[in-house]
């Protein structure tokens, strides 16, 4: 007797008590699902935190933090690095792009209006690794780095404040008593957690005539993976180290550390909700063996038939093996459904990639399968063990 | 065909074993027609039990085609059931969520046979049985002698040689019942051997032969009508 044969009986013994094998398979679709749900929701809270410590461009900044002696030998925390430093970190192989940039805050003037903003002097790079989406005009170009010139871009938030929504483009404003022309605006953040802050940005060189200063706020590189990455900025702190004569004031992040302490803390997260989720997972198993019992005794008289039609007692427990793996299983796929569907709808609202991996579905499948396997051995062993002659006279 | 020596069968009944049936020697040969009589509690259906391989007896010998059966495992067993045996019942024991056909065709399922010849097989079943118009119905919207062949169409599906019939028109009016055992008379007249447990005279007569059971023990063999049997061991 095929497995396909069991399979259709299955089903259709399934069927002829619809409520009830809905019902059951419930426990186990809400097992399931909420178990999938978690460990999604997990995975791809875990991956977006990853993506953040990394970046997605694969860059890594350079810190400076001197000890309190080094503090006292140089003054200027704020810019920590010089135009050599810069050219030093760029000639390190690993090393793919170099971004300057330099941040003050303070006040910009337009006609009588004046805006607190961040005003960030970018070199080139920048623009290479940090996306900015420019909504009208046009971003800064090779020409505005190398000349110098006057112009500037602002953020969407910048413009409302400012120019009161109206056109700033071509309008020259005021930084540090120095013109600088509009000629882009950038695009608005989106995303729930994004909100609009005012910034301007300037070619690094333009910044340094403004602020009429040479040093560089923050450093970061960038290289073509993560491990290059790791290696690039050890280099490069070292490297600094030495040129200053400082011990451990330029430091990198070890973000394979932090990769997996952030990994490590998601896991046992995840592990904690799952398990939580996993409790409603067994209640179903228990209900499915539950109803599997039910059924065995209402179905005595079928038992006893099927014996002594020539049915082995190996055939009944299989037979009723398949059926409360059938039910286990449908209510699993139902389950991974919805639980998968479940956690896309979290991740898109928290904003990051929702996981519902292959692994995961295939091991929810079969997890589900061993659950009907479980719970379903007793009843079906119970089934196999009946008396044809008991069975056949049960009322 | 079937032999059965000092056949004792024992329950145990408020802490003490009960014999139900204590020593029964019987012989049935091929092709006979076997009627198995008496009271109500003499053991009629322990025995038909036993011979149907549904039960062992506690002790004596049975010979099933000159084999031992207690040397059989359960598993053994079940493929006699399939393969020799054809039970047919009072109550009918269909299975209610399946139609005629499917009904049929559960022996076939447990020969292994594949799903094309078990169709045909059963159709063919159905057609001996005259039913082969009602094959897609459920039990319960066929009359209880239609139930019944349906019942014997199941029975004989995987070509037993020995039917087993406890008190098959049990549940019928006489008009069924003298249908029903017409069915058995052909199949018996086809080489089927037939034992058939009845309480009515009129269904006895249809057997040629006619065995009494009174209280666990064998108490009368009547072959007085035509001996159709040949011996086969
Ligand atoms: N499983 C059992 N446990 C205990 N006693 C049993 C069991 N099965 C049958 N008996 C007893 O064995 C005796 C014979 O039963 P059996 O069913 O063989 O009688 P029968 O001749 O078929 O009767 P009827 O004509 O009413 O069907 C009865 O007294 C019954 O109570
Ligand atoms: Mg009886």
């Amino acid at each position: 007797m095929s497995v396909i044969e069991n399979i259709k009986m299955a089903l259709s013994s399934l069927r002829a008590h619809k409520m009830r094998s809905i019902l059951t398979m419930l426990g186990i679709i809400i097992g399931v699902g909420s178990v999938i749900a978690v460990v999604a929701v997990g995975q791809g809270g875990e991956a977006m935190l990853k993506s953040q410590i990394v970046g997605e461009g694969n860059t890594i900044e350079l810190f400076y933090m001197p000890s309190d002696e080094e503090l006292q030998t140089s003054p200027d925390v704020m810019s920590p690095f010089t135009q050599e430093d810069l050219r030093a970190v760029e000639s390190i192989p690993e090393v793919t792009q170099v971004v300057a940039t330099s941040s003050e805050f303070g006040s910009v003037r337009y006609r009588e209006n004046t805006l607190d903003s961040s005003i960030t002097g970018i070199n080139q790079a920048y623009l290479d690794v940090n996306e900015l989406e420019v909504a009208s005009g046009r971003n800064l170009l090779s020409a505005d780095f190398l000349g110098g010139r006057r112009t500037a871009i602002v953020s969407a938030s910048f413009q409302e404040e400012l120019f009161d929504g109206k056109n700033p483009l071509g309008q020259v404003v005021y930084v540090h008593s120095q013109p600088v022309e509009i000629v882009g605006v950038l695009k608005k953040p989106t995303g729930m957690l994004a909100f609009g802050t005012n910034d301007m940005y300037l070619p690094w060189n333009t910044w340094r005539t403004v602020f009429a200063t040479n040093d560089i706020s923050q450093v970061t590189l960038q290289a073509d993976n993560a491990e290059d990455l790791q290696k690039a900025g050890k280099k490069a702190a070292g490297m600094l180290n030495q040129m200053h004569h400082t011990e451990e004031a330029y430091q990198v992040m070890n973000m394979e550390e932090i990769a997996a302490g952030i990994g490590q803390v998601t896991r046992v997260m995840t592990i904690i909700i799952g398990s939580i989720a996993g409790v409603s997972l067994l209640v179903g198993g228990i209900g499915v063996m539950n109803i599997m019992l039910v059924s065995v005794t209402e179905r005595t008289r079928e038992i006893g038939v099927r014996m002594s039609l020539g049915a082995t007692r190996g055939q009944i427990l299989f037979q009723f093996l398949v059926e409360s793996v059938t039910l286990t299983l449908i209510g699993g796929a139902v389950g991974i459904m919805l639980g998968g569907s479940a956690a896309a709808i979290v991740s898109y609202f928290a904003g990051w990639p929702a996981l519902v991996s292959w692994p995961v579905i295939v091991g929810g499948l079969l997890f589900s399968m061993v659950i009907g396997v479980v719970f379903g051995i007793l009843p079906a062993n119970k089934a196999s063990r009946l008396n044809p002659i008991e069975s056949l006279r049960y009322e | 065909m079937i032999r059965l020596q000092s056949i004792v069968k024992s329950y145990p009944i408020a802490k003490e074993q009960v014999n139900v049936l204590k020593g029964i020697d019987l012989t049935i040969r091929q092709g006979e027609f076997t009627a198995i009589m008496g009271p109500s509690g003499s053991g009629k259906s322990t025995l038909m039990n036993i011979i149907g391989c549904l039960d062992r007896p506690t002790s004596g010998k049975y010979l099933l085609h000159g084999e031992r059966v207690s040397q059989l495992d359960e598993n053994e067993l079940a493929r006699v059931r399939n393969r020799s045996i054809g039970f047919v019942f009072q109550q009918f024991q269909l299975l209610p969520r399946l139609n005629a056909l499917k009904n049929v065709e559960l022996p076939l399922i447990y020969a292994g046979k594949p799903k094309k010849e078990r169709e045909e097989l059963a159709i063919d079943a159905l057609d001996k049985v005259g039913l082969s118009d009602r094959m897609n119905h459920l039990p319960n919207e066929l009359s209880g002698g239609q139930k019944q062949r349906v019942a014997i169409a199941r029975a004989i599906v995987n070509q037993p040689d020995l039917i087993l019939a406890d008190e098959p028109t049990g549940a019928l009016d006489t008009k069924t019942s003298i249908q029903i055992m017409e069915l058995f008379t052909m199949l018996n007249q086809e080489g089927t051997t037939i034992a058939v447990v009845t309480h009515e005279n009129e269904v006895a007569e249809h057997a040629g032969r006619i065995v009494l059971v009174r209280d666990g023990i064998l108490v009368q063999d009547d072959r007085t009508a035509v001996n159709k049997g040949e011996d086969a061991e």
